[in-house]
């Protein structure tokens, strides 16, 4: 089908100029803005030639606490990550391999939890971590976040799982590997696209959460990028230079991730429904 | 293989799971059931009162309107543009590698990222949209779209199709790419004009793939909830409150945590019934 040489129509033009304007404009507008000068962002004017500037950068780095944000963002993000990766690799391989009792039940288990609205879970989970002192700790956090990635990742895994030969197992530990080893050496090695998924799911995820930050958070010391952000852009005076230097500032992991990660994306997230 | 092992992983996984998400949820729907409020000292069961409240109560009845518009509407949107969108990225345009790999970006993006570019392209007098209408000579509609009664909600629903619409494009270019060419070209021997090939082969070839799109959809769409409480808190006064947003409130900032636990236990109810008669309807063609 590449090689065919199929007449192109001259609507698809058309198409994707209007898509990708969609979908880039507002990335690239607020890109624009942040090399800009605060007057040269309002006087009203498409594009002007002057008034390009660092000094939008410049400021948010230097405020200092922007670096603490981040690196509260990193830490939460890769726990996150490692936690879902973790559950969700133990226990998509036991639904994947082993003859477990009432397996569908617990597979539609898995997939019930991803329905449960954060704003319920937030409730209870509040409740929970007042009493054992967690709220407004990293660790409260990271539990809360991945109450929203780990039977993503579960499923997501278990349905990489399944397509990968059972031979593979059975020649290992022939061979003597545990169950650990096997899964360790042999299975995640020709895993990569579905852990590398849910890895890249998990992280956006926590990196971009709002929802469970702004309930737990209650200091400046455990704040993550999204809070400060917000707080930025919900300020009385509106500086857009500093709000788009920073919204660059946290776009910019995700979309270098994203660079990376893309090719695997979708076969990754829709597991064997769709088979390239 | 030794199944007791494969016991042992699922205890654990599950395990965590259950600690994280389950036991919470069971509290969650227990509080339902009370009167706690985080400004009251004692919390006492009320039986179904919250669920008694709610039903008169107008705020929670526009908030379930606005859901079931938003969700019916931006996922019905979301299949069509995507598979525009996916019949645009098949085409042999010059460089559409590089647009497919580039397309779902917005997919990644944090919300509140997402939220202020939009937000940003709306400012009056300065923002992109509105120097565009000023340009046009269509200075009279120029506004801050996300303050505007009349315009607020179909921002919300733009913040949502710009979000999630290259992930059906992408998703229906894979599915599409699955369909085997010798379909399409028996199809135009036996005459089957352009139109009729797409409806009877294409069409059918990324239904299943659809249908697992819209399932996860409806559950992030309907369960959203930075979107609207980022851009616009739920107003102007309530033109854009959803169920998610109104839960929120309810809980943050009236500290009626019993009543907006009921109204959370009503949205898990309302997509479990969803998923019933979704599976009831489809499930048999999928599997």
């Amino acid at each position: 089908m590449k090689n065919e040489k199929r007449k192109t129509h001259p609507i698809s033009y058309i198409s994707l100029i209007l898509f990708f304007s969609f979908f880039l404009l507002p990335v690239l507008w607020i890109l624009y803005a942040s090399f800009k000068t605060g007057s040269s962002i309002t006087n009203g004017k498409l594009f002007s030639l002057g008034g390009f500037t660092l000094e939008n950068y410049r400021t948010i780095v230097q405020r200092g606490d922007f670096l603490l944000y981040s690196l509260n963002s990193l830490i939460i993000a890769i726990s996150v990550t490692i936690l879902s990766l973790f559950t969700g690799i133990i226990g998509g391989y036991a639904l994947s391999r082993y003859a477990i009792k009432a397996k569908n039940t617990w597979i539609s288990i898995m997939f019930i939890a991803q329905m449960f609205p954060g704003v319920l879970l937030i409730i209870p989970l509040y409740d929970l971590m007042l009493n054992y002192h967690l709220v407004n700790t990293i660790i409260g956090i990271v539990i809360a976040q991945s109450t929203l990635t780990i039977p993503f990742a579960m499923w997501l895994l278990k349905g990489y799982f399944d397509g990968i030969p059972r031979s593979l197992d059975e020649a290992a530990m022939l061979d003597g590997a545990g169950v650990l080893k096997t899964l360790w050496s042999i299975i995640l090695p020709v895993s990569i696209p579905g852990v590398a998924i849910a890895s890249f799911y998990s992280f956006v995820v926590s990196w971009g959460n709002y929802l469970m930050v702004s309930v737990l958070v209650q200091s400046n010391s455990t704040a993550t990028l999204p809070i400060a952000l917000y707080r930025l852009s919900s300020s009385l005076t509106l500086q857009w230079g500093n709000i788009a230097a920073a919204t660059i500032f946290i776009v910019l992991p995700t979309v270098i991730l994203f660079a990376i990660f893309q090719r695997w994306l979708v076969s990754g997230l829709l597991g064997g429904a769709v088979k390239q | 293989m030794r199944t007791y092992k494969g016991y042992i992983m699922l205890l654990v996984a599950f395990g965590i799971t259950a600690l994280l998400i389950f036991v919470p949820l069971i509290i969650g729907i227990n509080l339902s059931f009370t009167n706690r409020n985080l400004l009251y000292p004692t919390t006492q069961y009320v039986g179904l009162n919250n669920y008694i409240n709610l039903f008169h109560d107008p705020e929670f009845w526009i908030a379930f309107l606005h859901s079931g518009i938003l969700v019916s509407v931006v996922v019905a949107l979301e299949y069509v543009l995507g598979i525009l969108l996916a019949l645009t990225l098949k085409q042999n345009i010059p460089g559409i590698h590089f647009f497919r790999g580039i397309v779902m970006v917005t997919w990644v993006i944090p919300i509140v990222a997402t939220v202020i570019m939009w937000q940003f392209m709306s400012q009056p007098g300065y923002g992109f949209i509105n120097m565009i209408l000023t340009s046009i000579g269509l200075k009279n509609y120029a506004t801050y779209f996300f303050g505007s009664m009349t315009f607020a909600f179909p921002m919300i629903m733009i913040l949502h199709l710009w979000r999630n619409v290259p992930f059906f494009g992408i998703a229906f270019l894979a599915a599409m790419q699955a369909i085997p060419e010798e379909l399409y070209e028996a199809a135009s021997i036996d005459g089957a004009s352009k139109w009729e090939r797409f409806k009877y082969i294409t069409l059918p070839g990324i239904k299943y793939t659809g249908l697992i799109m819209i399932t996860i959809h409806v559950i992030w769409t309907f369960n959203q909830f930075s979107i609207v409480y980022i851009a616009t808190g739920g107003g102007p006064i309530n033109a854009t409150d959803v169920l998610p947003t109104y839960l929120y409130r309810q809980v943050w900032s009236n500290y009626n945590i019993g009543y907006g636990a009921s109204i959370g236990v009503i949205m898990l109810l309302i997509l479990l019934a969803f998923f019933f008669i979704f599976n009831r309807t489809y499930g048999r063609e999928t599997t």
